[in-house]
């Protein structure tokens, strides 16, 4: 028998969110700094395991990472991490949504879209930032819309120096430029 | 049998509050229900609704544990559980009950003796 503490800590769900090892908001710069993954790592998330079927609409306020399969739609406020074993047929609205496994179906994030190099998305993309990591599979066609991102910018990159991370030239004349 | 327990600790999914589901739900695994679900689950695990949970589905496990609302009919292989916070509006089938005194059930129980062997 495995001794029952050492399985609790290996299937929390802690362990599952620290896996995107890539950054999460910075994603269309260079992975150089890893400091937002711990911060999605303190806060509780719910994992809904690879043995999971969906089939319908799922909507949801809270970070969640889906590691089961999904025929439908997912409807949500937050951020939404499909894992390497999640698998989504059909349209995900949300956030921030990244991609580890395969989704085919159009992505909608109000902030920003990431696929990691395990990543798999027969889709289109909406999305105010959108990255993709080498190495990911990706087919279909994105498209930034120009205002939100004007609005989205100026928050999400504020967070940025208060985590000791410099802005390189080219962010700071963008965010200039963004500010009236 | 402590099996089902001691697996159900590895491997256990939790459908958080503020989720709503539409549609028909499966899984090979254990699940805490503290969201909304509408539609069907199959499920061949344990299944427990928490206090916050709210389902309106018929509902298929092993095991089924009632804390929080549940509308539909509730076949489980095994047992059903309903918790004295649980409120239970449809039809049992199973071979093995628990009612909890203060638990709120309207509907039938249907226990099949064959199914007890």
């Amino acid at each position: 028998m495995r001794n029952l503490g050492f399985d609790q800590r290996h299937d929390s769900p802690d362990a599952t969110a620290i896996r995107p090892a890539v950054p999460v908001t910075p994603a269309v710069r260079p992975p150089t700094t890893p400091s937002p993954a711990p911060t999605a790592a303190t806060k509780p998330v719910a994992v809904l395991g690879p043995t999971l079927r969906f089939k319908g609409e799922l909507s949801a306020d809270e970070d969640f990472i889906l590691q089961g399969h999904l025929e439908g739609s997912i409807h949500h406020t937050q951020s939404v991490t499909i894992g390497t074993e999640g698998g989504v047929l059909g349209n995900i609205h949300a956030r921030v949504v990244t991609v580890d496994g395969s989704v085919e179906g159009d992505l909608h994030g109000s902030e920003s879209v990431v696929v990691h190099a395990s990543g798999r998305v027969v889709g289109n993309i909406f999305a105010p930032r959108v990255g993709i990591v080498e190495g990911a599979f990706f087919s279909g066609r994105i498209e930034m819309p120009e205002r939100p991102a004007a609005q989205v910018r100026p928050s999400s990159y504020a967070k940025a120096p208060a985590l000791g991370v410099a802005l390189s030239a080219e962010e700071t004349a963008r965010m200039l430029g963004a500010k009236p | 049998m402590s099996d089902p327990y001691n697996s159900a600790k590895e491997r256990m999914s939790v459908l958080p509050p503020s989720l709503k589901f539409k549609g028909e739900l499966s899984a090979d695994e254990d699940l805490l229900i503290q969201g909304t679900i509408e539609g069907t689950i199959h499920h061949t695990q344990r299944v427990t609704i928490c206090e916050e949970g709210k389902v309106k589905a018929n509902i298929g496990a092993q095991i089924v544990k009632i804390e929080g609302s549940v509308e539909g009919d509730v076949h489980a292989e095994r047992s059903v559980f309903v918790a004295e916070s649980g409120n239970l509006r449809g039809n049992i089938k199973a071979p093995s009950v628990c009612l909890v005194d203060g638990s709120v059930f309207n509907g039938n129980v249907e226990m099949d003796a064959k199914q007890r062997a």
